[in-house]
């Protein structure tokens, strides 16, 4: 494909973007004539108003600026991990969207003001997807954030640097409140947040006291090898949520580990759920053929969760840090602790 | 005898080690009883994998001797002609187009990469003035296989999910092959075999020259022709069970030949036995490294393999005969 590089960028906003870090509390938001401030990953964000040229890059960050309202405002959506929830269809169906992430050019040729995304490698200097740092896009006027449980530790980093101690439902709600009050649409944030949280502590509420079966999330490759969810990936907290354990939580530093099927066969997981992945098409039902491939696989004929039926369709998307997390959290409930329905 | 009793020992530790700790009273009895414990991990996970290894390594070592013997060229190996590179970028284009199944059809697809990227890099070192040189033939090849591997790297890169599942075309692996898929290539990599040691006077006839050759009876276009079957139905093989693994065929037969001489009757059989014994111990080298997680063979292969090649260059056997 080839890439004209013609700069189209129009700075709108480059004087807000210098204002100097400010140390205050880990989310303070800070409304004034200079504009709102909130921190996210160690980065203060800074907009004079609400950003009207809003980017959502991956599911989360589409979900969250449909969650939050602020459709309208979207100037581009790029790559969905499978369909948006039923709720936000007709507001994704009316934004440009684009299945691969854009390249640089192409997010600067749509002027956003503030870019939204849903993981941390699209800001990462090492990535093959990478749209330049952070720091890079606010010389340009361009503001960014990354969901809170994906932060590394430094601007232009990715999963390797995550503190898995950030890797929390509280540091998703933190970030729905903190874009709700950079998006000026706090009372919509809030709102957001409380159903969230209803709905999670109704989860919790039905499998309180369940035995936690051990979880593997687990993505079969090409070459007969199996990417699982190690213990930073947000599936450990929904998993948590959901009333079971994460089989793979020790491998800690990464989100995702390449592992021979030996593994899986070593620690017996008594559930298995894919990883389905990655196009805006998908549904619950795509992720049946990943689901067979395990169950078919001869080499796992012995495991608990094949002998028993454990092994379950699963999408990517519902892995993720982000507004789907109830969502998420309730599928998962109803497949490990069918009896609580 | 000596290399035989070594890639027996591989094969025997390639059972043996992994994530699960195989004894070998295990072994026996997961090889005798197919109910036993352990068996699912042997039977369906270290044979296939065993199996793949030896299979693999000897068509590449075999594949990367009739090679330097045929261009008389010290730098061939079946990645250097562009066979592995063409059949890896076949599978690829024929999985993202046309969505082959998991098996069995990938092996045509090699083969017909493999083909035309050979006959490419022949096409163009024929060009030209003086025929193919061996000098020609290796930088034919070289262009030809970067020309390929970007055109794979092109399509496999193209987002996270064809990478998610298309690395296995980029850098090879033994973990993919299954019982079927190893006994499947088993024939073709028998017949490439049976050719390849068929050619080992001819060959030898070849090393003098087509003049040389001729005058004592060889005939060198037919032996030429019988070389790049055998190294299309080799190293085409190994990549459709192996993916493509580079440095095996390269160095292997290197070694062989400061081990016994030049004369091929004694270089191929060593050459299979080598890359065989080379790819065992690199993927299990690769299983041990970076527990839980597994490195590919592609990878340990050319991490060992490229020390041993700096070593012999240094000692300058690479000279050739």
């Amino acid at each position: 494909m080839l890439r004209f590089a013609v700069p189209r960028i129009v700075p709108t906003l480059a004087a807000a973007a210098l204002l100097a870090a400010c140390g205050g509390p880990p989310s303070a938001v800070v409304p004034g004539g200079s504009g709102t401030t909130a921190r996210n990953c160690g980065i203060d964000v800074t907009v004079p108003g609400p950003p009207q040229r809003i980017y959502a890059a991956y599911q989360p960050a589409i979900e969250m600026v449909h969650a939050l309202g602020v459709s309208d405002r979207v100037v581009g959506t790029a790559y969905l991990d499978a369909q948006v929830l039923p709720e936000y269809a007709a507001a994704q169906a009316a934004t440009d969207y684009l299945p691969e992430l854009p390249s640089r050019e192409a997010l600067l040729a749509a002027n956003p003001d503030f870019v939204v995304s849903g993981f941390n490698d699209l800001f990462a200097t090492a990535g093959s997807e990478s749209l330049g740092t952070r720091a890079s896009l606010r010389d340009l006027g361009v503001q960014s954030w990354i969901f809170s449980p994906l932060c590394p530790s430094a601007d232009g980093m990715a999963d390797e640097a995550i503190d898995p101690a950030s890797v929390t439902i509280e540091n998703v709600y933190s970030d729905v409140r903190d874009l709700g009050r950079l998006f000026g649409v706090e009372d919509r944030a809030a709102r957001v947040v409380a159903d969230m949280q209803a709905r999670i502590a109704a989860v919790q509420q039905r499998v309180a006291g369940a035995s936690r079966p051990r979880v593997a999330v687990v993505r079969p490759q090409d070459d007969g090898t199996f990417r699982v969810a190690g213990g930073p990936d947000f599936v450990t907290r929904i998993l948590d949520i959901a009333g079971a354990d994460n089989a793979f939580a020790d491998l800690q530093g990464r989100r995702n580990f390449p592992v021979g099927p030996e593994e899986i066969v070593a620690r017996d997981p008594d559930v298995i759920l894919t990883s389905t992945c990655c196009d805006g098409s998908y549904t619950l039902s795509d992720a049946e053929p990943d689901a067979e491939r395990i169950r078919t696989n001869p080499a796992f004929a012995g495991l608990s969760a094949v002998r028993e039926g454990h092994v379950y369709g699963f999408l990517f998307a519902d892995r993720a840090a982000g507004v789907r997390v109830p969502h998420a959290a309730e599928l998962v409930a109803s497949l490990v602790h069918p009896d609580r329905r | 005898m000596g290399a035989a009793v070594l890639v027996a020992a591989a094969a025997w530790l390639s059972l043996l080690v992994g994530t699960q700790p195989i004894t070998p009273a295990d072994l026996v009895a997961a090889l005798a009883d197919p109910a036993a414990g352990s068996s699912a991990v042997v039977l369906h996970l270290r044979l296939p994998r065993t199996a793949a290894g030896l299979l693999a390594g000897a068509g590449l070592g075999l594949a990367g001797a009739v090679a330097q013997g045929l261009t008389r060229n010290p730098l061939a190996g079946p990645e250097v002609l562009g066979v592995n590179g063409g059949a890896a970028f076949a599978a690829v284009v024929a999985i993202s187009l046309v969505g082959v199944g998991p098996l069995g059809g990938y092996v045509w697809f090699c083969f017909a990469g493999a083909v035309l990227a050979l006959a490419a890099v022949l096409a163009i070192a024929t060009t030209g003035r003086g025929g193919a040189t061996p000098v020609k033939i290796a930088m034919a090849g070289a262009a030809v296989s970067a020309l390929l591997f970007s055109l794979t790297s092109a399509i496999v890169l193209r987002n996270h999910d064809l990478f998610e599942r298309f690395r296995f075309w980029l850098v090879g692996s033994l973990t993919r092959a299954d019982l079927p898929t190893v006994l499947q290539a088993t024939p073709f990599l028998a017949a490439g075999a049976v050719l390849a040691l068929a050619l080992a006077r001819p060959l030898d006839a070849a090393a003098l020259g087509d003049d040389t050759a001729r005058s004592i009876g060889a005939r060198p276009a037919v032996v030429r022709g019988l070389a790049v079957v055998a190294i299309v139905v080799l190293a085409g093989t190994a990549t459709a069970v192996a993916g493509p693994v580079g440095f095996v065929g390269l160095v292997v037969p290197h070694a062989a030949r400061m081990l016994t001489g030049p004369a091929h009757v004694r270089v191929l059989p060593l050459s299979a036995l080598l890359g065989a014994l080379v790819l065992l111990m690199a993927d299990v080298a690769g299983r041990v490294v970076l527990r839980p997680e597994e490195v590919q063979v592609g990878v340990t292969a050319a991490v060992l393999g490229a020390p041993v090649f700096l070593y012999l260059v240094r000692r300058r056997r690479v000279a050739w005969p």
